[in-house]
């Protein structure tokens, strides 16, 4: 029964994907292209050769812990919609003091921008904890419209009083040396796909072997029962928050110190890694396996998009497209313990074998 | 114009859409279902008014199209939330990323960073009201707009007629008050809300064509700026009341006029004048939820 339950859960990841690929497919036909040779190429290409499953592998990091600080909030029943904007004030922050505070222990300087951009991403976070905790604001109404005060304040900061002058665009000045992270061989492979991997199991642990994990298990399932049994709701409420702000604020300084070494109004690309951890921890249901799993194959999605950009004339924002109907395609279950597909086979199967018996 | 009526006509300029994604959305809001998707449906609405009106100069057809695509949107939408009971935040989010991404994806694939309807003169659609024109101080703010600043206006009138003189709006609110007494009574508990969805998709759609069409006559990507969850915010305040939700679209398009007309004297730092909206929306929630909870004192954790 539990094989069964675990498989239809698979199915309900799968199916999504299978859908929107079927769906982009069509879109790629319909402007007179070869679906199998895009898809061919994007996966291939990100996944099939040395080269681009490393940068695969590169770009999954931020989407690992973004995923993570998505999927900690889902589970306690929350709903922190400001990963974006963590994430940003967070890359901002690393960067600012990459490129001003001149450190030259290289792995000093790390990690006070580590420090830095975490506790921005913690203060960030903290409005909507407080809110959500002492005035019972939604905090998902907060955290949304935060994030766009987020985007137009670091806009302002990054085009006026950290603006990089000689620069032709608008961005902050490049990060010093000893705060980039050094890169595997040829590879786009840095140790900062180690540490979220790193960070990534330490929250797992958290939650699956501690009593904060509990906790957080218990006040998902029933806020009140947990406040009458002695569970300090609110402030377990308020620190799940900040937890999950300093992860996003974690992840977009190592996103800097990796990738972008400057901030840029792109720095978090075309989605957004904060709204692309929302699909990674939605597409592995919030498990831990399913959040890696999930985080590999988007990103290669993400790569390969590059590829299909450079060898086909297919826009490249057919990804982006494909992500958004994957979404919309999770919001429901397609098969259910119930009225699933797989009941139904698996019941004429013992039908079958019934007589037998 | 001096600055005062200038400030106080951009107040009405820039409410409307969000005034229209308010009286759209409430019905949703009333029926139970939270509609994040006013954002994206409102983005459609602007692409696909814009995309039309390069390739027609029929107002009606324009018009027309931009319902029917929302309409769409709408079915989708309340498909999925209400037949297949999925969860509406996530569905409302991938709407608002949809959107943008096929925008872009056509965008792309014709090779524009925008769309751009020549023929299109903002000061064409422009009406005076014949009586309220005349009118002194009031009739400089409230005539002079375009089509959708009335229908707004009007809606707020509309809105409130149906969600409390109709049986319709009267099963709507039953809905979402207590959605097993309605279907003991019989109200066909999913027809309602699918319509209360479709009536959030349409208002939507005229907000965005208001934005692209009526306005500039042109569409760039994510030009609804997070109106759509301003609007959702000023629903939440009024809870969703069509008077009280309207007074509150109101407040953010003071704020937007005020951050407009001001950075004149401002300078560079005016670009910061764009998030007092956001901040006022959450001082407000915080300070309607702080005052509710007072009457609500239970042990419990908040």
């Amino acid at each position: 029964m539990k094989s069964n339950k675990t498989l239809i859960n698979l199915l309900n990841s799968v199916l999504p994907v299978l859908l929107a690929l079927l769906i982009g497919a069509i879109l790629i036909l319909a402007i007179g292209e070869n679906p199998f040779e895009a898809y061919g190429i994007m996966f291939g290409k990100s996944l099939f050769t040395l080269r681009g499953l490393t940068n695969t592998l590169h770009a999954a990091g931020p989407l690992l812990l973004t995923g993570a600080a998505i999927a900690i909030t889902f589970r306690a029943g929350l709903f922190n919609m400001g990963v974006e904007g963590q994430l940003l004030i967070g890359g901002f922050m690393a960067g600012l003091v990459g490129a001003y505070l001149h450190i030259s222990n290289p792995f000093l300087h790390k990690a006070v921008a580590f420090a830095v951009g975490a506790a921005a991403g913690v203060l960030f976070a903290l409005i909507p904890a407080l809110l959500r905790a002492y005035f019972r604001v939604d905090e998902m109404v907060v955290t949304l419209t935060l994030n766009y005060v987020m985007m137009t304040i670091l806009e302002y900061l990054s085009s006026g009083p950290f603006r990089d002058q000689g620069a032709g665009y608008v961005t902050t000045p490049t990060i010093d040396q000893s705060a980039m992270f050094t890169r595997f061989g040829s590879t786009r492979l840095t140790p900062f796909f180690i540490l979220a991997l790193l960070v990534f199991g330490i929250l797992w642990y958290l939650n699956a072997k501690t009593e904060f994990g509990y906790k957080i298990e218990a006040i998902g399932k029933n806020p009140e029962f947990s406040e009458a049994t002695g569970l300090r709701v609110r402030r377990s409420i308020i620190m799940l928050i900040l937890v999950s702000g300093a992860i996003s604020g974690f992840a977009g300084a190592g996103h800097m110190m990796s990738q972008e070494y400057k901030y840029t109004l792109s720095f978090s690309g075309v989605t957004g890694l904060g709204w692309d951890g929302m699909l990674v921890s939605l597409l592995g249901s919030h498990s831990p396996l399913g959040i890696v799993i999930s985080s590999i194959f988007y990103s290669a999605l993400k790569t390969g998009a590059d590829n299909i950009n450079m060898y086909t004339s297919i826009p490249k924002e057919i990804v982006a497209v494909i992500q958004g109907i994957i979404i919309l395609f999770l919001s429901i279950r397609f098969l259910n313990e119930r009225f699933g597909l797989l009941e139904k086979l698996s019941k004429k199967k013992g039908e079958k074998n019934g007589p037998a018996l | 114009m001096d600055l005062l009526s200038r400030i106080l006509y951009d107040m009405v300029y820039h409410t409307t859409p969000i005034l229209l994604c308010v009286l759209g959305g409430l019905f949703a809001y009333k029926a139970g279902v939270l509609n994040i998707a006013l954002e994206g449906m409102m983005l459609a609405g602007s692409f696909i008014a814009v995309f039309v009106a390069l390739q027609t100069q029929n107002t009606f057809l324009i018009y027309l199209s931009a319902l029917l695509v929302c309409a769409v949107i709408g079915l989708i939408f309340a498909y999925l939330a209400v037949n297949k009971k999925g969860n509406v935040i996530i569905i409302g989010l991938a709407i608002n990323m949809l959107v943008p991404a096929i925008a872009s994806f056509i965008l792309q694939f014709m090779g524009v960073p925008n769309l751009t309807a020549k023929w299109v003169n903002p000061v064409n659609f422009r009406f005076d009201i014949p009586l309220i024109k005349d009118i002194p101080y009031l009739g400089p703010i409230l005539s002079g707009h375009p089509l959708g600043t009335y229908i707004g206006l009007i809606m707020i009138f509309v809105a409130s007629v149906v969600l409390y003189k109709t049986r319709f709006g009267i099963y709507t609110r039953v809905i979402g008050e207590s959605p097993n007494a309605a279907t003991s009574l019989g109200i066909q508990a999913n027809k309602y809300a699918t319509w209360a969805i479709l009536i959030g998709a349409l208002c939507s759609a005229v907000a965005g064509l208001n934005l692209s069409f009526e306005r500039l006559g042109i569409f760039t990507n994510g030009m609804t700026a997070g109106r759509g969850f301003i609007a959702i915010a000023a629903i939440y305040c009024g809870k969703g009341k069509p008077v009280q939700s309207a007074l509150y679209a109101l407040i953010f398009g003071l704020a937007r006029s005020l951050a407009i007309n001001l950075s004149v004297f401002a300078g560079s730092i005016s670009a910061l004048f764009d998030i007092i909206p956001y901040l006022l929306m959450i001082a407000i929630l915080a300070v309607n939820s702080a005052y509710e909870i007072r009457n609500f004192r239970m042990r419990t954790y908040w």
